[in-house]
Parts: structure tokens; C-alpha cells; sequence
């Protein structure tokens, strides 16, 4: 300490020299050092106001209280590891969501220039019905050809593909893009190259693309694997590169294109004369926006360049209108609001573990009153006491960050576990540096606001005051059990908020669960085949193989029905087409708004396995001829809503072209059925049957079982690798799985808001409890004093919760009326209850209610056995 | 709360005139801190007292502002002494301190004047 000692040389230097001249004037030694001591004041005194006016002492005052509130914590460990606890909590649930949040919302996605990428959708003006599309193949054409502001334009559409060959058959999901695909997104290749431009011209097109993950997975990570041949869909291609691991293209269900959750491999798009000449809007465009151009303009070019050739019989007024979609909404629009609710109800646990420590801190500010007093008496300033008091407040801070992060790291891993599998960018979810630095500058923020307000009112208190009339009167200060009492109802009041949120989501929770899908969720098995190769070649070939094993499936014991669909309702509608009836001329469809249907093909079992419920007429039989039709309730009463169900049995109508389709028969009349996640958007809906030229190759299997599915999957396996051991079996799953994977993001929510709620839940209870067993330590005395004036245990019960309970009633009451204006927030994500929903609210105010009575009951039963005369001494 | 509670002293110093005269004393050659006391009363004949104490959180933070200069040197009795002298920032606040401090003087005394 060199300055020390300089600092105390020079101060001894002029008390000596004063000393000498008095002894000069004549005094005694003893009489002139007196002197001199009073002439120059306290000497500490002055060193003190020395040190606090030398620079870079701040750094050594923190130092030094850094020191001292280390000392002070590790002396009461009780507070020290409530406060951690409490801090922790609410960091690592916070930096667990910020992490997802991060990785979803805000980390660059790993393109050249992501922000210039787009992809697009389009509405017709005419046909609000048909919502929103994604391109044409033409549309792809045109705008390579003419849209000169954007610098690339690229198509991809899903793909699901046979490996065959080395090893087990196995299918894996895909997708047919346009050759410059790779370019437009600016990813080069681990291995090998991506498509040139001739690739995706017919003929030319069989070399593939294939993911890191499929690199590794099925070809062991062979080095030189670029050049090899495999079997797809029964034709031998040509592996030609290898994404990187990093790789990020859409998945799971983009608009109304299915990609599959993992994409494993590229094939280029090439599409025949015939294909050009139909519309089919089930192209996914991509285009990269030239640097420096507005979107607006962009989005502008290519609605001229689509309404350039209007439709063949268009009425006036029809325009495609599309829209430019920045890419990263392809990832993330789905959750976006479902992540940021969660971020909002982290936030608040966060403040509700804030007001916790807060209070904390006041109970343990209290109790030092005196010292503080004492320390300002003697002239300390108030921010050197409330610097030192705040070294505290930044230690706990510190530590809880620590545990915070550790807590965060195991979040983040259940995070992964339960999060929706199609939310691919949540799976980069991590402790990277810019969520550490979010949990420290958070952590550092909550700690010191924390310990801020209960410093700054420890050092308000008049010292004098607080000396004269001792440590009692600070603890027990009307004041400051106010300060508590008022953090104690703020956290209720959040509590309450937060509890609401997560029992109007899992209320809307149940009520999905519980829905009525229109079909049976319980003991049916599904599992998606696809047949490849020439010996499928032929429409009848693959009718042949899916008759033969529904009948063989059907023919097990323990089985009740199987049948096949295009596609598992619960996993949505593939197709989509106008419905005419006889007489509609291709002017009616844009003029007379009529009705747009998804539609499958199913064979005859199909019905009787999903558990489809009939209204009216029968499911197919075996004989039905291909122009016959089942549809679904709302198709029927919006095609003839005067005429009762039974009677449209046996009407007419046409699937998507006036003059080309055939007319239909109608058989029988289903309930609709409702999406596994049930709030997308429904449909009227037919069913036709699974025959030809309405047949294909890919097809999903039903079997409906009498008891717990589960232990027919081995024999299902059995059978379909009887048929035909080259067909690729994926995993057999129950329809309550895929009803379940269909919720996923909804139940991801309803889970964390659960656990976020409870903890809020908890640290109340903590709270309530901390607060009034202090009031009974702090009116000890005056409790003994009534009982020796004779109140009864029942009277100091009673006082002791009545005081305890009533910031509880007013946090309560105030966190409903926040609860109720949070849920219009949630709006958009319940489902079947109203926001102010009865049962939910009264739960919440239930269970708090409970919950608190049980925190303060603890401290009031205490209270109420104290031994009146042992109290009256206490001190 | 006050913090120099001495009784019986002619005239405190009003706040911030400490700093201005410790320069003023500086500005004639480098001194101790004893020295400065000893001059500060014996310019101001004994009228102006501080405790003396006081006098070195002053220095400290004049000399962190730049204004003072410290070194140590041994006395003409041969003992080691922290020595401050002024600063060129140090005599330009001086000048302005002064010119200050004239304004302010001029301005009580045109007060006091128009009062009579």
C-alpha cells in the first residue's frame, strides 16, 4: 500500500510540524500534540476524504466492498442461497428461451446475404378461397426470363425418394429443385459440385444431391462417394456432391407444400412438355433480390410480369397479387409469437425471482439498520454505503448468473427435446456468446435493481432516528413491512398474470386433445408407403400391390379394418380443386365463387379403419366405379343447403375442369374432419376412390386394431415384406402420435408457460412465507403482550394471516385484470375457450389463493403458539 | 450533518474559495502542506482558520484534476515533505477563478450599494 503510507507521511509530516511550533511557543509536549490533534481534525477523517478523492479509488472501494459483502454473505448462508436460487431461476429459464429466441429470430441464417433471399406467395383477387398459393413452374420460367431486379430465381418442390440397392430400402425425404437452387442461395458444396445449368432438362437429369447427414448416415462418411451411383425410385443416379452439415433448407409444411421434416437429398427439376402445360401450383420459389432494391419494387416487377397474360376466360378485374416473404420467416413465422409469449412469460418469472431478492434484501437491510446508521453517522456518504451495500446485491448476481447458465445449459437440452421436430433452426439452439452476454447483462440488471431500491431506502432512514430508538424500530418500521407487503402483492400480481397465461393455454390444450377430429385417434396404425421401380410401372400394378396388402392386413388377427389414402388426413390435404356442378362453365369458377375441396383417393377400407363417421349413404364398396365420390358435410350443404342430407345421396358433380373431368356420383356423406392440429384452416372435403387413372404410387396404410396397436407393427412389417422385400418400410406410428406431433408447438408452449407459471408460483409461496414470518419475528413482543392480555390462539391466527393475506388479495386482483388483457394477446393461439375464460381464471385464483393461505399459515401458527411470557422478553 | 463543527473561528471559508486560494498559494513557489496553512493564515492575519485536515482532500483532488503538481523533497530541516506546485492548467483556472471571483464580489458590493 504505497500510497498509504505516503498518504500517512505526509499527514504525520504537518501534525509534527504543528507539534514542534507549539513546543517552540512553549507548550508541553503533551499540550501541543493535543492542540495539533484539534487543529488538523480526525486524521482518519481526512484520509478518508483523501482516498475518496484520488482517482482510480473506486476501482479499490469495490474492491474492498467486493471483499467485505463476500465476507458478510458467507455469514448468513440462508439469505445468500435463497437469493442465488431465486436469481438463478430466473436467469436460466430466461436464457434457456433467449437461446431459442436467438437461434430462431435473430442469429444470420447461414446464406450469402440472407437478407436479399425471398421466397413468395400469391393470392388471386377473384378466389379469396383458395388463400394463399406458391408458384407455378411458369411462373419460375417467366420470372428467370424477365425479372431483371432480382439477381436469381430458383424453384424447389417436395420430394420423397427409395433408396434401393446397398443395404436396407429406405425412404427419405426430398426435394426437386432448379439447377441454380444451390447458386440462388450462395451454399457451396462440402463435396464434390452442385447442379450446372443443363441438369434439370429431361434426360439429363439423373444425378443427386445428398445431406451431410445421409453422407454419414448410409454411406458411412465414404471420402469418395462424389462419382458413385445409387438406386432411386428404381433408376440408378449419380451422386455429384455433399451439402455441408450446416445446410439449411425448409421443412416440414411450407404453405400447402409437404416437405419432409429432414431433407436428405437433391434431385433436379425437370419438367416435361406435358407438365409445362398444366398449372399446378406446387412450385416453392425462391429469389435473391438485387443489393439496393426496395422489396416493395421487386414485389411490384413480378406482379406485372404475372398479370402480363391473363388467364384464358378471366373476368375483368382478376390480378395475381403476390407477396415477397424474407426467408427467414420460412423458419420462423410458425413460432415466432409462440417465442416471443414464452420470452414475455421468462420476463416475467424473472421479475417476480427480482421482487423476491428484493425483499429479501429489505428483511436483511433491516436487520442492519443500525450498522448502516452508524456507518452514516460517522460520515460516510450515502453512496459509499449504498455501493456497499450494492457489492452484495452484484456478488449474488454474480453467482446466480453461474448457476443460471447451468441451469440454462439443462433447459436448453429439455428445450430440444420437447420442441416441434419441423422448427429446424431451434435444434442450433445453444450457449453461444451473445446468449452468455444476454444471461450476464441480464443477471447484472435484475441483482443490482434488486438491491437498488431496498439500499437506497435503508439510507433515506434518518440515521439519528435510527439510533436512538434501536434496532427494534427499524425492524419492525411501519415503513419498511409496507415496502414488503407492496413487492409482496407486485408478485402475485405477476404471478397471478403468468399462471393465468399458462391455464388459458392448457385449457385450449385439452380442449384439442379432446377435439372431435372426425376420426379415431386411439388403436390405428399408419404407415406411409411408396412403390418405385418398373415392376410398379403401371397404374394397375399399383393397385394391384395395395389391394393385395390391405386384404392380407385385414386377414390378421386382432385387426378389424385396413385400408389405404393418399394422405393421412391428420397430416393435412395434399391437393386441392374447384368443385363444379353440372352446367358450371369455366367462367363460373372466378365469377360465381364456387367452392374449393381438398380431396383424396381411398380404397374401400379406408373408412371403416379411420373411424370416419357416416351421416348419410355408405363408405365405397368394392365395386364402386371411379366417378363416385364421398364428400364431406359442409361440401354438401354448401353445394345444396336447401335439401337435407339423405337427399343428396346420389347428386352430381365435377372436380376442377368444366368440360374435361367426368361427372360424379355421390355414395355417402362423412363428418369433416379436422387437421391433428386442428386450428389450421378446414376444408369441404371428398373422398374418391383409390382406382384407375386415379391411382399412385405412394399411398398411406391404415390399420385398425381391437386392442393397444402396438404389438401388430412387427406383423405389419411381416406382411409388406412378404409383397415385396424392396419396398422401404418408414416407422409404423399410432394416428395419436401424429395427432400429437401435430400439436407439438402448441403443447412446446403450454409446457414452458406450465413450468414458468409454477415457478412464479413458488417463488411467491417463498415470498409470502419470508414476509410474514418476519412480521411474527419482528412483533414478537406485541403478540405476546395481546395474549397476556388475553387473545386467544384463534385471535392471533386470524390477525397474523389477515395481515399476510391482504397484499395477496390485491396482487391477486390486480394480476387477474393484467391476466385478461395478456389473454387477448394469446388470442390467436387458444382455442375453444374465450379469453376471459371462467374455469381457468378460477382455478388460477384457486390455487393461489391455497398457495398463499398455506405460506402464511406456516408463520401465523407459530405465531399463535408463542409462550406469552417468553415472548414478552424478547429483544 | 456538518463535518467541520469548530466553534469560535472568525469566518468559514466559503465552499469552493479553498480551492482558489490553495492555488494562489501554490502559484508562488512549490510547498508542503504545513506551509500552505502557515501562509493561508498568516496572508489572511490569522482570520481565515480551516481545519487543517481538511486542507488535504482539497490538494488530492486538485492534484487529480491536473491543476497541482506533487513531489517529494526534503525540508530546509532535512526532513522528507510532499511538495505541490501549480500547474500551467492549474494557472490559467487560477486566473479564472479570480476573475470569478472578481464578478462576484463586484456584483454583492453593486447589491449591497443599490440597497443603501
Amino acid at each position: 500500500m504505497k500510497r498509504e503510507e505516503r498518504m500517512d507521511a505526509e499527514m504525520r509530516f504537518h501534525l509534527e510540524s504543528l507539534i514542534r511550533e507549539y513546543v517552540r511557543q512553549g507548550m508541553t509536549l503533551e499540550a501541543a500534540a493535543q492542540r495539533a490533534r484539534s487543529e488538523f481534525g480526525p486524521v482518519e477523517l481526512a484520509k478518508d476524504e483523501c482516498r475518496d478523492e484520488s482517482a482510480f479509488q473506486w476501482a479499490e472501494h469495490l474492491w474492498r466492498d467486493l471483499r467485505l459483502a463476500s465476507r458478510s454473505l458467507r455469514k448468513s448462508l440462508g439469505f445468500a442461497a435463497a437469493a442465488v436460487l431465486t436469481l438463478a431461476l430466473g436467469i436460466g429459464a430466461n436464457t434457456a428461451i433467449f437461446s431459442a429466441v436467438y437461434a430462431v429470430l435473430l442469429k444470420p441464417l447461414p446464406y450469402v446475404h440472407p437478407e436479399q433471399l425471398y421466397t413468395v406467395d400469391i393470392s388471386i383477387s377473384k378466389l379469396p378461397e383458395l388463400g394463399r398459393l406458391t408458384g407455378r413452374i411458369q411462373d419460375y420460367i417467366a420470372w428467370r426470363k424477365s425479372a431483371t431486379l432480382f439477381s436469381g430465381v430458383a424453384g424447389m418442390s417436395p420430394g420423397y425418394f427409395n433408396l434401393t440397392g446397398s443395404g436396407e430400402p429406405e425412404r427419405v425425404g426430398g426435394a426437386l429443385v432448379t439447377s441454380d437452387f444451390f447458386t440462388v442461395l450462395g451454399v457451396p458444396p462440402a463435396h464434390g459440385r452442385t447442379f450446372v445449368p443443363d441438369e434439370d432438362k429431361p434426360g439429363q437429369s439423373n444425378v443427386i444431391v445428398i445431406s451431410d447427414g445421409l453422407w454419414r448416415r448410409r454411406f458411412a462418411a465414404d471420402p469418395d462417394i462424389v462419382g458413385k451411383t445409387v438406386v432411386v425410385d428404381g433408376r440408378s443416379q449419380r451422386i455429384i456432391g455433399v451439402t455441408p452439415p450446416s445446410f439449411l433448407v425448409p421443412t416440414g409444411k411450407i404453405s400447402y407444400l409437404p416437405f419432409a421434416e429432414r431433407i436428405d437429398l437433391w434431385k433436379p427439376r425437370a419438367p416435361t412438355d406435358a407438365e409445362l402445360q398444366n398449372e399446378n401450383w406446387n412450385e416453392g420459389l425462391l429469389l435473391r433480390l438485387k443489393a439496393g432494391v426496395a422489396a416493395e419494387a421487386g414485389r411490384q416487377q413480378l406482379e406485372a410480369i404475372l398479370n402480363s397474360k391473363a388467364p384464358p376466360n378471366a373476368p375483368p378485374g382478376l390480378r395475381f397479387v403476390p407477396r415477397l416473404i424474407p426467408i427467414r420467416d420460412v423458419y420462423a413465422s410458425r413460432v415466432r409469437l409462440r417465442l416471443v409469449l414464452l420470452l414475455g412469460a421468462s420476463g416475467l418469472l424473472l421479475l417476480i425471482a427480482c421482487t423476491n431478492t428484493a425483499s429479501l434484501f429489505l428483511a436483511r437491510i433491516a436487520s442492519r439498520a443500525t450498522e448502516f446508521a452508524t456507518r452514516m453517522a460517522l460520515g460516510a456518504g450515502r453512496a459509499r454505503v449504498m455501493v456497499h451495500m450494492l457489492a452484495e446485491s452484484f456478488l449474488l448476481a454474480l453467482a446466480g448468473c453461474g448457476l443460471g447458465l447451468l441451469l440454462a445449459a439443462a433447459g436448453i437440452r429439455v428445450l430440444m427435446a420437447s420442441a416441434p421436430t419441423d422448427v429446424g433452426l431451434l435444434r442450433q439452439a445453444g450457449l453461444n456468446l451473445p446468449v452468455l452476454l444476454f444471461a450476464i447483462a441480464a443477471s447484472l440488471s435484475t441483482g443490482l435493481a434488486s438491491g437498488f431500491f431496498p439500499a437506497w431506502r435503508a439510507c433515506r432512514k434518518d440515521a439519528a432516528l435510527v439510533l436512538q430508538e434501536g434496532a427494534r424500530a427499524a425492524l419492525g418500521g411501519l415503513r419498511a413491512t409496507r415496502a414488503r407487503q407492496v413487492l409482496v402483492g407486485l408478485e402475485m400480481a405477476l404471478g397471478t398474470a403468468l399462471l393465468a397465461s399458462a391455464a388459458l393455454l392448457l385449457h385450449s390444450f385439452v380442449k384439442v386433445m379432446n377435439a372431435d377430429r372426425g376420426y379415431v385417434v386411439d388403436n390405428v396404425l399408419t404407415v406411409d408407403l411408396a412403390l418405385s421401380g418398373e415392376s410398379y410401372a403401371k397404374p394397375q400394378q399399383q393397385l394391384a400391390f395395395y389391394r393385395e396388402l390391405t386384404d392380407r392386413l385385414r386377414a390378421l388377427p386382432g385387426v378389424s379394418a385396413a385400408g389405404g389414402i393418399t394422405l393421412i388426413p391428420a397430416t393435412g390435404v395434399a391437393d386441392f380443386q374447384v368443385v363444379l356442378l353440372d352446367g358450371n362453365t369455366e367462367q363460373d369458377i372466378l365469377r360465381k365463387n364456387l367452392p374449393i375441396a381438398g380431396y383424396w383417393e381411398v380404397t374401400p377400407g379406408y373408412f371403416a379403419a379411420s373411424g370416419t363417421t357416416l351421416l348419410a349413404g355408405r363408405y365405397f364398396q368394392q365395386q364402386d366405379a371411379v366417378t363416385t365420390a364421398v364428400i364431406s358435410e359442409s361440401l354438401a350443404k354448401r353445394l345444396w343447403p336447401a335439401e337435407s342430407l339423405t337427399h343428396i345421396i346420389g347428386h352430381q358433380f365435377r372436380q376442377g375442369d368444366p368440360v374435361h373431368s367426368p361427372l360424379v356420383t355421390i355414395v355417402g356423406i362423412v363428418a369433416d374432419i379436422r387437421p391433428g392440429a386442428i386450428d389450421r384452416d378446414l376444408r369441404p372435403q371428398i373422398y374418391r376412390p383409390f382406382l384407375p387413372p386415379r391411382v399412385d404410387t405412394d399411398m398411406s396404410v391404415l390399420v385398425r386394431t381391437a386392442q393397444a396397436p402396438a404389438v401388430l407393427t412387427g406383423a405389419i412389417r411381416q406382411e409388406i415384406r412378404k409383397l415385396d422385400p424392396n419396398v422401404p418400410i418408414p416407422a409404423i406410428r399410432t394416428m395419436r402420435e401424429i395427432v400429437s406431433a401435430a400439436v407439438a408447438e402448441r403443447r412446446f408452449q403450454m409446457q414452458l408457460t406450465a413450468l414458468f407459471a409454477l415457478l412464479a408460483l413458488l417463488l411467491g409461496a417463498i415470498g409470502i412465507y419470508g414476509v410474514v414470518s418476519y412480521a411474527v419475528a419482528c412483533r414478537t413482543r406485541d403478540i405476546g403482550l395481546r395474549m397476556a392480555l388475553g387473545a386467544s390462539e384463534q385471535d392471533i391466527l386470524g390477525s397474523v394471516l389477515a395481515n399476510g393475506l391482504r397484499p395477496v388479495l390485491f396482487g391477486l386482483a390486480a394480476g387477474l385484470c393484467a391476466a385478461i388483457g395478456a389473454a387477448h394477446v394469446l388470442r390467436s393461439l387458444l382455442y375453444g375457450i374465450a379469453p376471459g375464460d371462467p374455469v381457468a381464471l378460477a382455478g388460477v385464483a384457486g390455487l393461489l389463493l391455497v398457495t398463499a393461505a398455506l405460506a402464511c399459515y406456516l408463520p401465523a401458527r407459530r405465531a399463535s403458539r408463542l409462550e406469552p411470557a417468553a415472548a414478552l422478553r424478547h429483544e | 450533518m456538518s463535518r467541520h463543527t469548530e466553534p469560535n473561528r472568525d469566518a468559514e471559508l466559503l465552499q469552493g474559495t479553498l480551492d482558489m486560494l490553495i492555488l494562489k498559494i501554490c502559484a508562488l513557489e512549490p510547498i508542503h502542506g504545513y506551509g500552505i496553512v502557515q501562509r493561508l493564515q498568516q496572508i489572511s492575519k490569522e482570520a481565515l482558520h480551516i481545519r487543517q485536515g481538511s486542507l488535504y482532500p482539497a490538494l488530492y483532488r486538485l492534484e487529480n484534476k491536473g491543476w497541482l503538481k506533487a513531489e517529494w523533497n526534503k525540508t530546509e530541516g532535512g526532513r522528507e515533505a510532499k511538495y505541490y506546485r501549480l500547474t500551467p492548467a492549474g494557472r490559467k483556472q487560477l486566473e479564472e477563478e479570480k476573475a470569478g471571483w472578481s464578478r462576484l464580489c463586484e456584483a454583492i458590493a453593486l447589491v449591497l450599494n443599490a440597497a443603501e
